[in-house]
């Protein structure tokens, strides 16, 4: 064994963030510790490493070769050489103002390693002529290179990657991962993106809630899984195939100082008995698998509902629409004539990467923005002619979801207030305020209680908050949603979820709904109708399935590509 | 595109100056009581025959349309004719042309040790920031940034000049006549009031961004890759750090710039500064308007000569800066 | 954190106390620090705890006196060249392209001119009244606050709960006192503080060198004439020099505490650093 951890506990204060995890790596073996926010698994990379914060606590033992990693001061000689780490946001990481050469110079040298800067390029799919570069003339997915190169330089006998695909493109992601599992390294690969992983892993290892749920070859993960928890994973990750149902995980992961007694997923699980509140199942062996579950049922989750319905009347005309950022050194063509149609009832993807115009259609729509060219209609009237109190009252009738749950609302107002604010902005009388305000609250799948519309955003989890979000834009009754990655930045548990509530609102309030995502499967398992914009142009546009059966374009086919996990 | 980053930087520059000749020419002719004060002290003026007025209005050309006196203005500036001085008759080009040098010096040595000065100490408390050594520079860089520069400039001439009797606190030179050890000993008082005074913000400055710069990103990573302590603030942290702080250095050169005229009064030091204050004291306008000219410009070209090594700090501001 | 809370207080405590004085001040006859009341260059003795100055005039009174004419030139100050900086901080921030590129550019080269050489050049030109000296200062001291405050205001127009504000529809108003208000508010304090502080020493600044506003007392027209007789040559320093020159410092100081237990507590990356 390369890498032993025995009864490894990770603590801050009291709280156990990793407790007693018992996982080995074999030499040459790439193994994909999987789990959601908050499971530890950042935690116990960082401990692998020493990089835990001053407070941090830990136990138990992490034996790489005849190196005590736990608990370890002295990291001299060990970190970069013994053990490596491609950081998370590794893309954002390299420093600013030394050249690429110099960075791989300075590990070289640090780390005793032998090899030549040009050859860890070499090996990391990157030409040597970039060692003169600096950072910021290379993509994230170059600088994601370049920060396993520097990982690579000490030759460790274990690489640790947190999370390495955050902030690349799909297709980008795909890449960079099949170059981490050719490299040949023992590595340990940390990320909350199961079905991603599992090509490219030796071994999964599925963490909740600070302990190890299931672990077992990658090769016979998606038939064979026995853990519910990771058959909610599986089912949580949207596939670009309308065939194979999308499911969420019910409720949310506890927080660490709420741990329940027994099993720690019991809670959430369909399969709980009292026998799994009571007693914390232990991690067993069966065959080249290990299982914590007290159950050997097979589970379903529930899923999101499939539209076959007809749309209403067009609510979005979108026609010609060109625009153009203008800095100082340069223009860039964020859009290049886009047409795009949404009626009412019925979900629209719009999909892209980022650069590909996607927020910048969507702030058109929005009224955020103002095109350079082209026109947009908002139920027949021209929003992109409006200034002023005209174009507010037409925003009036848009209701907006922000992707990022943790920004999008306001931290001093409570739940109340926060739902409520487009009541208050339109002028909406106080005493009917009161019941619509309830109304949106419940159609977003949130409890209508005294005690919950009087928390503040800091007392709610991501899901929640989303939630809010999703009935402050229900609140003024909209004819028009624009959901602009709403779910990206949830646990993958939770998303399908989202997307079931969108579907409901669609369906029983005859709502146009425009769903951006960079995610072809989520847009193909939620949307009716799916728009793939590239450099500003749509590229293809047509029904979810047929697109997904059968895409036109190559650029649609490359995406479901690496989309699919198989 | 550097040339396109050099241009923009330039016409900036060029801004700049149009808006300092414009003010020097504006401000004396919004003076209330009118242009013809620039002439002489109230009394003086009051002796004046509505002939003699008359006289100098038209040699000053006072009559004539605004825009042409503007550009008569700018015509005397670049032929370096800036008019004569009321109090002893001298062209006033003269009096700042052997003033100037002094200045030069003084500044220059100021900006040089207040930069050294300040961003040492401002490395050090942010590096011991927990220890006594950098809440003690702390709580000093604090007190000391308070220090308006004429009190600190007195007491310096209390405690070392009058009390201990070790420094002189007066002019460039002792009765043996002007030698360059003479010259430096008279620098030590003025150099270190506006490089005490100087530095506090700088230190503070300094100190705030190596702490952000130090949980920035690209450091806790290279943290992580198992870059050791003082390479780490040494390679990594200090240049980044510095970035901002070059900034800063270049309001600290105006700052100093403006301190000459402070601290050359108090340490009768005979360069620009003293020579405005003597201006102002007697109402020699043409003399003042002179002045501010040349210091303005020296600061301008300073802050240029600052901005022009910008690029070497950061390879982004080289390359154009996107991304 | 309670080092910094504790650096504030000492200011807001050594504030209070110039404050308590310049109040003081007011309720003192109109001729106070004016008149001659004793024999030039008289000591410190009874009635007169400072002594008196060259012209006899009471010491104790100035000193009294000046904190008044500091303070209020200062708070009056710092009032307009927030004001200003909000607005045109705002205005480049949020308003139309050309608008904010032209305040922007404009800026800039105000940024480049030193500010207290143009300070002392306007108000040897313009005058040296109260009201023209707070006009000046608050037309020099704004740039670099706007700047401060148009990154501010670019930021918190990128924040997600207002931008949800702005595209449903809520009016301006609103996105500034619902969500603006609680962005950019709190970035106030400092820049008022900070320019408070730059006040009181620039002002100090042009009364030493003999432009200030001769009739009013103040702080740094008496250390003028400190200089003016060469004092510090004689003990009459200690009571002559010593009190004006440490009431400028300590309220500055006092200022600047309170400025930097702000900005240390605003700044999470300090906050972090410091704990």
């Amino acid at each position: 064994m390369t890498l032993s951890l025995r009864d490894l506990t990770v603590g801050y204060g009291g709280l156990t963030a990793v407790d007693r995890i018992n996982l080995d790596v074999a030499e040459g073996e790439v193994v994909a510790l999987v789990g959601e926010s908050g499971c530890g698994k950042t935690s116990l990379a960082r401990a692998l490493l020493g990089l835990l914060p001053r407070t941090a606590t830990v136990a138990g033992s992490a034996l790489l070769g005849e190196e005590e990693l736990a608990g370890r001061t002295d990291w001299k000689n060990v970190r970069g050489r013994q053990v490596a780490i491609v950081p998370q946001g590794a893309m954002t990481g390299l420093s600013p103002v030394h050249r690429i050469g110099a960075q791989l110079t300075e590990m070289l040298t640090l780390h005793g390693g032998r090899a030549d800067p040009a050859e860890l390029l070499e090996r990391v799919g990157l030409q040597p002529a970039m060692l003169r570069c600096y950072p910021h003339e290379l993509s994230g997915g170059q600088r994601q290179r370049v920060a396993i190169a520097l990982a690579l330089a000490g030759e460790p006998r274990l690489l640790i990657a947190d999370e390495p695909t955050t902030g690349l493109d799909v297709i980008t992601q795909r890449q960079v991962l099949a170059l981490l599992a050719g490299l040949g390294t023992t590595m340990l690969v940390v990320s909350h993106d199961l079905t991603g992983l599992m090509p490219y892993a030796d071994r999964v290892a599925v963490m909740y809630a600070g302990r190890l749920a299931e672990v077992r070859p990658a090769r016979t993960l998606a038939a064979e899984h026995a853990h519910p928890y990771t058959a909610g994973l599986l089912t949580a990750t949207p596939v670009a195939d309308r065939q194979v149902p999308w499911g969420s995980i019910p409720g949310s992961a506890s927080a660490l100082d709420l741990l329940p007694h027994g099993c720690r997923f019991a809670a959430r699980c369909p399969l709980a008995t009292g026998r799994c509140t009571e007693e914390e199942p232990s991690l067993r062996t069966n065959g080249p698998a290990q299982v914590a579950c007290h159950h050997h049922d097979k589970v379903t989750f529930p899923t999101v509902p499939r539209s076959v319905h007809a749309p209403g009347e067009p609510v979005v005309r979108a026609s010609g629409v060109r625009h153009r950022y203008r800095t100082r050194s340069r223009t860039t063509e964020a859009l290049r004539g886009v047409d795009l149609d949404i009626h009412a009832g019925e979900i629209v993807g719009l999909v892209g990467e980022s650069g590909s115009g996607k927020s910048t259609l969507a702030r058109i729509i929005l009224g955020l923005l103002r095109p350079t060219h082209g026109r947009v209609e908002i139920a027949g009237e021209e929003l992109t002619a409006q200034r002023g109190g005209a174009l507010r009252r037409i925003q009036r009738r848009i209701g907006f979801v922000h992707q990022d749950p943790y920004d999008a609302l306001h931290p001093g107002m409570r739940v109340a207030s926060l739902v409520a604010e487009p009541l208050v902005t339109t002028g909406v009388a106080r005493e009917l305020r009161a019941d619509r305000l309830r109304d949106a609250v419940s159609a977003a799948g949130l409890p209508v209680t005294e005690e919950f519309l009087r928390r503040f955003p800091g007392q709610l989890s991501g899901g929640q908050r989303q939630r809010v979000s999703i009935a402050r834009a229900l609140v003024a009754e909209p004819i028009l949603l624009v959901a602009d990655e709403a779910t990206s930045m949830l646990d993958v548990s939770t998303r399908a979820g989202i997307a079931t509530t969108l579907r409901t609102l669609a369906v029983d309030r005859a709502l146009a709904v425009l769903f951006v995502t960079h995610d072809l499967g989520e847009a193909v398992q939620s949307c009716d109708r799916i728009a793939v914009l590239r450099h500003g142009t749509i590229v293809e546009h047509g029904p979810s399935a047929d697109l997904a059966g059968a895409p036109a374009h190559s650029y649609t086919a490359q995406l479901l590509d690496a989309a699919r996990t198989t | 595109m550097p040339w396109r980053y050099a241009a923009g930087r330039l016409t900036e520059y060029a801004a700049v100056l149009a808006v300092a000749l414009t003010l020097n020419f504006a401000l004396p002719r919004a003076l209330p009581g009118g242009p013809l004060k620039l002439f002489g002290s109230p009394e003086a003026l009051a002796r004046l025959t509505s002939d003699e007025r008359a006289q100098i209005a038209t040699q000053y050309g006072f009559g004539k349309p605004l825009h042409e006196q503007f550009l008569d203005y700018l015509g005397g500036v670049f032929t370096l004719d800036l008019g004569t001085s009321l109090s002893d008759g001298r062209p006033v080009t003269e009096a700042l042309g052997e003033a100037l040098p002094w200045t030069l010096l003084l500044v220059g040595t100021s900006i040089v040790g207040t930069a050294l000065v300040g961003v040492t100490f401002g490395v050090v408390g942010a590096l011991r920031r927990r220890k006594g050594k950098g809440s003690g520079l702390l709580g000093t860089a604090i007190v000391l940034d308070s220090f308006p520069q004429f009190w600190l400039g007195m007491l310096l001439i209390v405690l070392f000049g009058v009390q201990l009797q070790l420094l002189p606190t007066f002019g460039v030179s002792g009765v043996e006549g002007v030698t360059v050890s003479g010259v430096l000993l008279h620098l030590i008082l003025p150099v270190s009031t506006m490089t005490l005074t100087g530095m506090g913000y700088l230190f503070l400055y300094t100190r705030s961004s190596l702490l952000t710069v130090l949980t920035s990103e690209p450091i806790q990573h290279a943290h992580a890759r198992g870059v050791p302590y003082g390479r780490l603030v040494r390679r990594h942290a200090l240049r980044p750090a510095l970035l901002p702080v070059h900034t800063i250095l270049m309001m600290e050169i105006g700052f100093l710039a403006a301190g000459s005229i402070v601290v050359e009064t108090v340490f009768a030091y005979p360069g620009l500064g003293r020579l405005t204050f003597d201006a102002i004291t007697a109402r020699d306008y043409p003399l003042m308007q002179g002045a501010f000219l040349v210091l303005t410009l020296m600061v301008v070209l300073m802050n240029a000569l600052a901005d022009a090594t910008y690029p070497l700090l950061d390879p982004r501001a080289r390359t154009g800066g996107h991304q | 954190m309670t080092l910094l809370s504790t650096q504030g207080k000492i200011g807001t405590g050594i504030l209070a106390i110039v404050i308590g004085i310049a109040l003081y001040g007011t309720l003192l006859p109109d001729e106070a620090g004016r008149a001659r009341v004793a024999d030039p260059y008289a000591p410190p003795g009874a009635g007169l705890p400072l002594g008196a100055d060259d012209l006899g005039r009471n010491l104790l009174d100035q000193l009294i006196v000046g904190a008044g004419t500091s303070l209020s030139l200062a708070f009056i100050v710092a009032m307009a060249t927030t004001v200003l900086a909000a607005l045109v901080g705002g205005a480049a921030g949020i308003g139309p392209r050309r608008l904010s590129a032209t305040l922007m550019r404009g800026t800039d080269v105000m940024l480049v001119l030193p500010e207290l050489i143009l300070y002392i050049l306007a108000a040897a030109f313009l005058g040296q009244s109260f009201g023209t000296r707070v006009a000046i200062l608050a037309l020099i001291l704004w740039p670099v606050p706007a700047r401060v405050l148009r990154a501010a205001v670019l930021t918190a127009w990128s924040r997600g709960h207002l931008e949800v504000a702005r595209a449903m529809g809520a009016p301006r108003w609103w996105l500034l006192l619902r969500h603006g208000s609680y962005l950019i508010g709190p970035l106030l304090i400092p820049i008022f503080v900070r320019t408070a502080m730059r006040a009181v020493i620039y002002d100090a600044t042009l009364s030493f060198l003999g432009l200030g506003d001769p009739t009013a007392p103040s702080w740094g027209t008496t250390l003028f004439w400190v200089q003016t007789n060469g004092v510090f040559l004689s003990d009459a320093w200690l009571w002559w020099a010593l009190p004006p020159g440490a009431a400028i410092t300590l309220t500055v100081l006092a200022l600047a505490l309170i400025g930097i237990s702000v900005e240390e507590r605003l700044n999470p990356a300090l906050r972090e650093a410091t704990r």
